[in-house]
């Protein structure tokens, strides 16, 4: 299998995997994506064992990590400061807004622990420290 | 832009017009990655960079120079 193929195949793999999911929601039936998704992760591995090409390489990666670091950037201040805002607008009042806004913050603090976290393991990993 | 350019595509020809897949498949990285070193638009890896003068049968500074 060449690399153009497996791209077709995986396309029609995701449009399917979209539909079974579209219809999970739909239907209000959360067990429909569990079997779908595993299933799709189990043929996507099958199918990129045959192929014989080089799929990912150190361009995908690199260009992955910049990606990464983009994304993690906008969502860690989008994050924080519609957080924070959302919070002082509901503190008095307790509302789904302060809610929300707490979730989001929270969830700004756990992705800067999570990137600390990283960090330090891979600044040790590659500063040849013991 | 970077300071570092390279002689893939010439290295190509003079290698019985090496096709860029065949390359590609020789050094174990993309096509994408062959035509985007070609275009200038990414460095490679010290490692890729070897992978590349071995798969050409050429030495490192042949296919690669610093210009500072």
């Amino acid at each position: 299998m060449n690399f153009k193929q497996f791209t077709a195949i995986r396309i029609l793999v995701i449009i399917i995997m979209a539909g079974f999911i579209s219809w999970a929601v739909v239907s209000a039936n959360i067990w429909i994506p569990i079997p779908v998704v595993i299933a799709a992760v189990v043929v996507m591995m099958l199918l990129r064992r045959r192929v014989r090409e080089v799929v990912v390489d150190e361009r995908v990666y690199s260009i992955a990590e910049k990606a990464s670091l983009v994304a993690f950037r906008i969502f860690g201040i989008a994050a924080a400061v519609i957080g924070i805002t959302l919070v002082a607008l509901g503190w008095q009042s307790a509302s789904d807004l302060y809610k929300i806004g707490l979730t989001l913050a929270y969830s700004a603090c756990g992705l800067l622990i999570i990137y600390y976290i990283a960090y330090l393991y891979y600044n040790r990993k590659y500063s040849g420290k013991k | 832009m970077s300071r570092i350019s390279n002689q893939i595509r010439r290295l190509r020809f003079d290698h019985g017009e090496m096709t860029q897949e065949e390359l590609a498949q020789r050094a174990g990285c993309t096509r994408q990655t062959i035509i985007a070193l070609e275009q200038g638009k990414y460095v490679p890896s010290i490692e890729l960079a070897f992978k590349i003068a071995h798969a050409l049968g050429v030495a490192l500074e042949e296919v690669f120079q610093y210009e500072a």
